[in-house]
């Protein structure tokens, strides 16, 4: 008699070095593979559709610099999903709080106007954006820290609120962010002091190398700083944390309004690099959520966060452009991110435990 | 101590050889990055045996059990049950072949209740129990095997003591053919290590076998059949014969040389009071913990605490060194008040605290021993690690720490080498100099040498006119290192007496609440 297959899940105590490398990697072809299975479902040649992605987002000049001008909003979600996550608070909220960031980054470069140089104007409206994505994440971190209430629940109810808070200012007559007597409600550029130019016809803003470079200095902070240190206590040991004195509350106050920041920065970036304007298709792409997987996929390693940003802003772009150009199935670049990150957090599985199958033995007794 | 009416029981396996061993490990190696924690060890277990593993902190004792009960895999070797060759995967492989372990670091849920740890694993999960009935049984058997434990609690609010007691009784619901015993009685009182080796007796008598590992040479002497004397991780001794050997030659088997226990205590002439407690009680959910505590310790004595575990005194500690605000009452030290303001006050006001959760409270098992060297210290802004090297480094030296060096994380150290990390970091000063020093369980899961050395220290440390809270659930340490001895039951000191004139039956009786007026 052949007693059942079993699989079982056998936790590892060691995890292999090579395993947090492999699993990112094989996440990222296993979703292809997954998406290449959809696309011969629907009809579509995978190879030619893939190929088409990989010379618009990678191989090309141009593409490459698209996908690194996309990556630098994606690198901004990332590392704020990955600051909170790391100390297992898990902000889901990025969306919304790069929307604000656009809210926040908007008004400063409307309301400053023309006066200012752009040595000023550009880091004002880098501030005030990040101030408002931080502002946003305000009471979710306040109530987590305080009373311990779900930050999952919270961040994200807010960034629905976000979203009409972005309609809201788009749409409302005489609203401060549009152009005023326009038949087409439309945000208004900011002046020209608070934008910064792209290299070339490109569309890859200086701002790309100082998120490329926050990440860094991000990696360095936790690794290196008291208030890292402090970080890694809490992640690892709350009770360890009271023990020597650290306040967990505090330190679960910051780094919330820091990831909030983070995001914010993101919103802002588009204001002075490509968008320019509050502009409400924001809401459709998606930027915040993205980052969530970007940083799952990354295992929260802020430098790693940088190629998977990359990575991920090639799928996107390279997927936009396949929507304009030829007869594709639309969003075949999100799809590929959610299949992603599932892949991604079903590699962690690989990564803790080791799975084998086994015929299920006869009870001991 | 030993007790022959066993011997009977194993005695004809052992000498025909025809029955195979329950359960042997063959030419087992296990190799760690760094570590040859296990190089070729040949070990097995009989029908109705307790074979004991010995041997120094880091020997690779818990290694061994952990493949024997199918945690680890080894890296080559093999293990036979009942001379049939099998493949332990995972713990739960282990339990079928009727294999069970209570491991040295506990492995509860500590956000589980109590019923639902023991049950967790256990083989007849398939019919369904409500949580009364759930907790009935499991406190009916927890009784029955002499451990009671309240079923209700949440493991993450019990003492080590309680926590302990819940592994050991979860080990034996399984019941398993074979028990592996990692340390079990490391915080027990005597009575519960009574209790335990009655349940043992009662296994073997049936049969089973029993895997047992300690540090506590009488107690290796009373309930071993068999001692196997590992040493860097490699067998290098064999005792046999329940009665045919003492704790000084397990002492020399083990650490090369002989091995003398102090049992000194302060002159009666101490000095200023450093540690002042006035009326102190402490609430915990509406719960009284502590009620009425008052006492003193003077700079140069040590004044122990004894008590069975969860009679408060986990609370006690933690109010002296800021973690838990009192209900009423005071703590001074050096005549400043501690309380309120929190832990790294105290210690600026000259307390190190030795808690008795190492792994989790006192040091954070994902860092280093450096970073875990930083952890009650002050830091700056930008973490000088470099300028702690040099002394993380001759701690380990000092302290013979068996670990690849500074960086070595904690959680991947043999039980007694992460208490060695702990003590070496709180008897090394702090933020400022050391004044008073609670220690609770100081020499818990340590080996012979290093007791000695760290009895040594904290001597050393009393003569130098520190004055130290000796808080521990082993009464022979209380009773034998302790210039004062005050007995904690159910929140109250009930005995008080010194050090040297301390009776352990009268001990023994407060601790079991039989005797409430103090002598002193
Ligand atoms: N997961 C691990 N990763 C790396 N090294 C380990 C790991 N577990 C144990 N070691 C190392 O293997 C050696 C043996 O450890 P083990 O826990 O078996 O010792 P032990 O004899 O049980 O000691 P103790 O009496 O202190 O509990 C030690 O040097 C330890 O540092
Ligand atoms: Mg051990």
């Amino acid at each position: 008699m052949r007693s059942p297959i079993r699989i079982v899940f056998e936790q590892r105590n060691e995890t292999p070095k090579y395993l947090s490398t492999l699993v990112p990697l094989i996440s990222v072809i296993a979703a292809l593979v997954a998406g290449g299975l959809f696309l011969l479902a629907t009809g579509y040649s995978p190879i030619d559709t893939y190929s088409n992605m990989l010379s618009d987002g990678f191989t090309s000049s141009r593409g490459i610099t698209d996908t690194l001008g996309l990556s630098t909003v994606l690198i901004c979600t990332g590392i704020s999903a990955a600051f909170a996550f790391q100390m297992n608070l898990y902000n889901i909220g990025g969306e919304g709080q790069l929307y604000l960031g656009m809210i926040g980054g908007a008004w400063a470069g409307l309301a400053l106007g023309d006066r200012l140089p752009s040595f000023v104007m550009i880091p004002t409206v880098l501030l005030l954006g990040s101030l408002a994505g931080a502002v946003w994440i305000l009471i979710p971190a306040y109530v987590r820290s305080r009373l311990g209430t779900s930050e999952i629940v919270t961040t994200l109810l807010l960034t629905y609120v976000a979203a009409s808070l972005v309609d809201h200012f788009v749409y409302s007559p005489g609203s401060f962010f549009v152009t005023k007597n326009s038949a087409f409600p439309q945000g208004r550029l900011v002046p020209d002091s608070a934008s910064l130019t792209a290299f070339g016809d490109t569309s890859l803003y200086p701002t790309f190398f100082l998120v490329a470079l926050l990440a860094l200095v991000l990696y360095w902070v936790v690794k290196r700083t008291e208030f890292g240190y402090r970080i890694q206590v809490i992640a690892d040991s709350p009770r360890a944390a009271h023990y020597a004195g650290i306040n967990a509350n505090r330190t679960t106050l910051s780094v919330m309004l820091i990831s909030g920041a983070l995001s914010g920065l993101g919103g802002a970036a588009l204001i002075v690099g490509p968008f320019g304007r509050l502009d409400p298709g924001i809401t459709l792409l998606g930027y915040g959520y993205a980052g969530i997987v970007i940083a799952a996929l990354a295992r929260n390693n802020f430098s790693a966060i940088i190629v998977s940003g990359i990575l991920f802003a090639g799928l996107r772009s390279g997927g936009d452009k396949l929507q304009i150009s030829t007869d594709t199935p639309i969003h075949i670049g999100v799809m590929l991110q959610g299949a992603i990150l599932l892949f991604a957090l079903g590699g962690e599985a690989f990564r803790r435990y080791r799975i084998h199958a086994v015929r299920a033995e006869r009870a001991a007794q | 101590m030993t007790n022959t009416s066993h011997e009977v029981a194993k005695g004809p396996h052992h000498e025909s050889g025809a029955a195979p061993s329950a359960l042997s490990a063959h030419s087992i190696v296990k190799r760690f990055p760094g570590v040859l924690a296990n190089d070729s060890v040949d070990f097995d277990v009989l029908p109705g045996e307790v074979h004991t593993l010995l041997g120094e902190n880091g020997a690779g004792k818990s290694t061994l059990a952990a493949m024997l009960c199918g945690l680890y895999q080894p890296d080559s070797g093999y293990i036979t049950r009942n001379g049939e060759r099998i493949a332990l995967s995972s713990p739960r492989a282990g339990l079928q072949h009727g294999i069970a372990m209570v491991h040295q670091h506990f492995r509860l849920v500590e956000r589980f209740t109590v019923a639902e740890n023991v049950i967790l694993g256990s083989r007849d999960l398939s019919f369904r129990l409500n949580r009364s009935e759930l907790e009935n049984r499991v406190s009916a058997v927890a009784e029955s095997y002499g451990l009671p434990i309240e079923p209700g609690a949440t493991v993450g609010d019990l003492s080590v003591g309680q926590r302990q007691r819940v592994e050991i009784v979860k080990a034996l619901y399984q019941g398993a053919e074979i028990l592996l015993l990692d340390e079990p009685t490391a915080v027990l009182v005597p009575a519960e290590v009574e209790k335990l080796f009655e349940n043992v007796h009662a296994m073997t008598q049936a049969g089973k076998s029993i895997v047992f590992i300690s540090h506590k040479l009488g107690e290796v002497v009373e309930i071993s059949d068999r001692v196997t004397v590992l040493r860097n991780g490699r067998v290098t001794g064999h005792v046999s014969g329940r009665g045919t050997t003492d704790t000084k030659e397990l002492a020399r088997l083990m650490v090369g040389r002989d091995i003398e226990l102090t049992t000194q205590r302060a002159s009666h002439a101490t000095g200023h009071e450093v540690l002042q407690i006035r009326d102190l009680s402490l609430n915990v959910g509406g719960v009284s913990v502590l009620s009425d505590i008052s006492f003193n310790v003077h700079a140069g004595e040590m004044v122990g605490i004894a008590g069975v575990a969860g009679n408060g005194q986990r609370e006690l500690a933690d109010t002296i060194a800021g973690l838990l605000s009192p209900t009423s009452g005071s703590v001074a030290i050096t005549g400043s008040m501690s309380t309120d303001r929190g832990p790294i006050h105290a210690r600026e006001l000259g307390l190190a605290y030795v808690p008795e959760d190492r792994l989790g409270m006192g040091l954070v098992p994902s860092m280093s021993i450096l970073d875990n060297l930083l952890l009650t210290r002050d830091r700056h802004i930008v973490v000088d690690r470099a300028s702690v090297q040099p002394e993380a480094v001759r701690l380990i030296d000092q302290f013979e720490i068996k670990a690849n060096g500074p960086e070595h994380i904690a959680r991947k150290l043999s039980g007694g080498n992460a208490q060695k990390v702990l003590l070496a970091r709180e008897l090394s000063g702090g933020r400022s100099a050391t004044k008073l020093l609670v220690v609770c369980s100081p020499t818990r899961g340590l080996d012979v040498g290093a007791i000695e050395t760290v009895r040594a220290l904290l001597d050393d440390a009393r003569s130098a006119g520190q004055a130290i809270l000796l808080i521990s659930e082993d009464l022979d340490e209380v009773m034998s290192l302790s210039d004062r001895i005050l007995v904690l039951y159910r929140g109250s000191i009930v005995h008080e007496t010194p050090g040297e004139s301390a009776q352990l039956a009268t001990v023994g009786a407060a601790m079991a609440g039989l005797s409430t007026e103090g002598n002193a």
